[in-house]
Order: structure tokens, then C-alpha cells, then sequence
């Protein structure tokens, strides 16, 4: 990764978060966006179009979809058919239950779409008491579905307390449906802020994690663990934030922030309906705070290189100070360890 | 909404691609590039990875939208850019980013 280049400006994001629509059918309980009712004022179809043919122009390599979950809004094959005629690629992220052998079919004949089907745990009872009751069923179904065609799917795994230790079965459950595990990190925005405590995974969990993930090269993880990540991945991803640099998000109102983890007014860059994505990524002040953002607490640590500094948006909802550091890199996480252990022995 | 003001995008798309009897080199279907301030940017969604070239303007973002002959380059560049490259070729051949056709 060249933060020299990324440094430089890049003329658009490589890549985005477009949450499609707040409503869903599920309530998780790690739901980073409190996803539910639909959100009012949601961009209409033509918005939406018009957004996709000013990605286009922007040269936005890849539109990551969410949401609440994005198969529910009726226009979205649209919008993903949009973003394809112009080569655009395209990852959705879905619950899975909606997924159907008539949609799988209409998706399958597309060389630009991957999907990434929820599911929080290799059993039943772990995965249904965080998304909801039917609900590792209805994804394993899903999974298997799109395991049938050569749309590349992923299982989608958000790492918590009471999955830590089913991770290696998630591994293998993906393998046997032949599809691949991506682990994504617990973030406290959303409801997972409202659940925070009760689902975020412990230090020795986060380690453990790690190390395993260090012997994992084929688990994906996104950008998500750059800041847990050990010498034998480095280089299968980044190794610092990407948000307002390579990567922004836009909400399902057409409002862009840094990234999907810092939807609030605070970090609000622009709105859609008065200016084009092209002028609020080039001159929004927060984001150009984002691109000039460094974690000077950071600086003396080992590991700097390795994290910048970890997530700010994890920073941000733990410490209320976007230069604080992230709270929970591999560096904190021993440390902590270490001064529990000292204490119990004190 | 108000419409983007750029008007010309210079990220390659794969629908284009046309596939020539001859044997040669290619952006491989899941990546993409395009031109930055440095040179040309290129993105693996398989990865997804990133790949920064800093080849200026010597290379068109598109130009291996279509089959080029390994030593192919566009007019104008001169022997010793052509041997940088051909190095920088070899390199988004390794990993990944063109392919053999
Ligand atoms: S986590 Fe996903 S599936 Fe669950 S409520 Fe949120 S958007 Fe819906
Ligand atoms: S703020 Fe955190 S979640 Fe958002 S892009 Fe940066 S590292 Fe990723």
C-alpha cells in the first residue's frame, strides 16, 4: 500500500459504500446503521441513476451495496444494471433472505456482481439470537444458491464475543459450501453502539483472532483488521484508513461521509441534491480533515507502519476524539491484557 | 441532483474488450485502471489490491483495454522509457493485473 501516492489525492474513491435503503427485514443486533423503516426522503430511482452516471465519470472502480438490506427496494436490479452498462463493479452485502432462484438467475448471467450473505455464527442458535430467529437457514439457502453459479459469494461474518470461538467452523462451513469466509470487524456505530458491551469481543479474543487470521491467507477481511493484522498478511491489504482518501460513503438520503462507520452530522460532507459527488469529494472539509488526519499518539508505536494509527471511526465512538488512536489495535489489546494480568496478581 | 462536471471518464470497463488472433497482453476481467496525478491506478477487485504506476501520461488508463503485443507501447516513447516499461509490464504480470492472452 502507497501512502505516498494516497497522500498525493486521489481524483475519486476507488471504491464505495452506498447504503441503498435503511429499511430492512431483520433487526440485528450489531445493525451499524439501525436499519428498520425506511428512511424518508430516500434517493428516487432517477436519483439513483444519476448518481451511477456520476460515478461513472468520477471513475469509481467499485460500488459496495448495503443498506438495511438492498434487495428490498424495488428499483435495484436497476441501479445495479446501471452501474454495470458502464462497467462499474459491483459487491452487495445482503441478509440473504430475500434471495431467491429467480433473482440468482437474473444475477448470475452478470460477470461484475459478487454478493456477501450475512451470517453470524457456524451455529444455528449463535447466528439467530444476534440477526433473528430463521434467519441462519434462510442464509444457508441463500449461500447455497449462489454457490451454484459463478457469481463469487462470500459468507460475511461481523466477529463478536459470542462467535469468537466459531470462526475456524465458519471457515470450514464456507469451504464446504464452497464459497469463501470474510470476517468483518465490530464497529460501535448504529445498534452496535446500543449493544456495544455485550457484543464486542474481548482483548485475548482479538489476539486469538489474529493469530488465526495469520494462518488464514484465504479469509478476507476487507480493511477491516489492518489494525490486528501481523507480518504474514501485510500486503493483502491496507495497512491504513482509506476513508475520504480511497473510499466514501453515501447514505441512503444521498448524504456522503468518510465512510459508513461516521454517518452522523458531525462528519456529513455533502448532500447530493445540492452539489455533484465530484465537487463534495474535492472540496468537502471534512473530508480533506480525513486526508490530513494523523495519529500523532500513535507515532512512537512499533506498529505505526504497520496501522497509521488503526480506525478512526472505532476511535471516535470509543474515545470521542477521531486522533485518539483505535482502542482496540493489536497493541492496545496486549498491553490491556498485560495490565489485567498485573492487577489480578496485585 | 446536480450532474458531475468531469466530462470524460478514463476508467477502463472489461465490456469492451476484443479479443484479437494474435497472442498478447490484457487487463485482466476483474481489474481496472485509471489515470491519476502520478500515473495510472490500477484496482484488483479480487482483493480487492491496488497497484500505483507512476508512468505519468506515457500510457492511455484504456491502453490495455485491448490485446498489445508485449513490447508494444504507444507512439512517441523513447527507448529508455520503453525498457522502464517493460519492467512495470512484468510486474502487473506477476501480479495479476494483465494476463496473457
Ligand atoms: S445487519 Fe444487515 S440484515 Fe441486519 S438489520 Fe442491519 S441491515 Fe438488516
Ligand atoms: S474509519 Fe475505520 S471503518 Fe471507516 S474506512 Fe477508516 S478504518 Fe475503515
Amino acid at each position: 500500500m502507497s501512502n505516498k501516492y494516497v497522500e498525493m489525492g486521489m481524483r475519486s474513491p476507488v471504491n464505495l459504500t452506498w447504503e441503498v435503503t435503511l429499511a430492512c427485514n431483520l433487526r440485528c443486533s450489531h445493525c451499524l446503521s439501525s436499519s428498520g423503516e425506511k428512511a424518508c426522503n430516500e434517493l428516487s430511482t432517477a436519483e439513483a441513476l444519476d448518481l451511477v452516471e456520476q460515478l461513472h465519470t468520477a471513475g469509481v472502480f467499485q460500488v459496495n451495496f448495503g443498506g438495511g438490506e438492498p434487495f428490498i427496494r424495488p428499483d435495484f436490479e436497476e441501479i445495479l444494471a446501471a452501474c454495470h452498462s458502464h462497467g462499474i463493479m459491483t459487491c452487495i452485502s445482503t441478509n440473504g433472505t430475500l434471495i431467491t432462484p429467480e433473482l440468482v438467475a437474473r444475477l448470475g448471467s452478470n460477470r461484475l456482481v459478487a454478493i456477501q450473505v450475512s451470517l453470524d455464527g457456524a451455529k444455528r442458535e449463535t447466528c439467530d439470537a444476534v440477526r433473528g430467529d430463521g434467519v441462519f437457514d434462510a442464509a444457508i439457502q441463500a449461500v447455497k444458491l449462489l454457490a451454484a453459479t459463478r457469481i463469487p459469494t462470500s459468507i460475511n461474518t461481523v466477529l463478536t464475543t459470542q462467535n469468537a470461538d466459531e470462526i475456524p467452523a465458519m471457515h470450514d462451513l464456507a469451504k464446504s459450501l464452497g464459497v469463501s469466509l470474510r470476517v468483518s470487524r465490530f464497529r460501535p456505530s448504529g445498534r452496535g453502539a446500543d449493544n456495544w458491551e455485550s457484543l464486542r469481543p474481548s482483548p485475548s479474543q482479538l489476539i486469538a483472532f489474529s493469530d488465526w487470521l495469520a494462518a488464514s491467507g484465504d479469509v478476507r477481511t476487507g480493511d477491516s483488521f489492518f489494525s490486528l493484522t501481523t507480518q504474514e498478511r501485510q500486503g493483502l491489504g491496507l495497512n491504513l484508513c482509506g476513508a475520504a482518501k480511497l473510499t466514501c460513503c453515501v447514505s441512503p438520503t444521498g448524504h456522503m461521509y468518510p465512510c459508513a462507520f461516521l454517518q452522523s452530522d458531525r462528519f456529513e460532507a455533502g448532500d447530493l441534491r445540492t452539489s455533484s459527488f465530484q465537487e463534495i469529494w474535492d472540496t468537502s472539509e471534512i473530508y480533506a480533515s480525513f486526508r490530513s488526519l494523523r495519529i500523532h499518539s500513535c507515532e512512537e508505536c512499533t506498529r505505526f507502519d504497520q496501522c497509521h494509527g488503526g480506525c478512526p471511526a472505532v476511535a471516535w465512538h470509543l474515545k470521542n476524539d477521531i486522533n485518539g488512536g483505535d482502542p482496540e489495535c493489536l497493541e492496545r489489546c496486549v498491553t490491556s491484557i498485560a495490565d489485567n494480568q498485573l492487577k489480578e496478581a496485585a | 441532483m446536480r450532474k458531475s462536471r468531469l466530462k470524460n471518464s478514463q476508467s477502463t470497463a472489461s465490456a469492451g474488450f476484443t479479443k484479437m488472433a494474435a497472442a498478447g497482453i490484457q487487463l485482466h476481467p476483474s481489474c481496472r485502471a485509471r489515470q491519476e496525478g502520478f500515473g495510472l491506478l490500477f484496482y484488483d477487485c479480487r482483493g480487492p489490491r491496488l497497484l500505483f504506476a507512476a508512468t505519468g501520461t506515457l500510457l492511455p488508463a484504456d491502453y490495455y483495454g485491448t490485446v498489445r503485443a508485449r513490447d508494444e507501447f504507444p507512439a512517441g516513447v523513447s527507448d529508455s522509457q520503453k525498457q522502464a516499461l517493460q519492467k512495470f509490464v512484468t510486474q502487473l504480470l506477476e501480479k495479476g493485473f494483465l494476463r496473457e492472452q
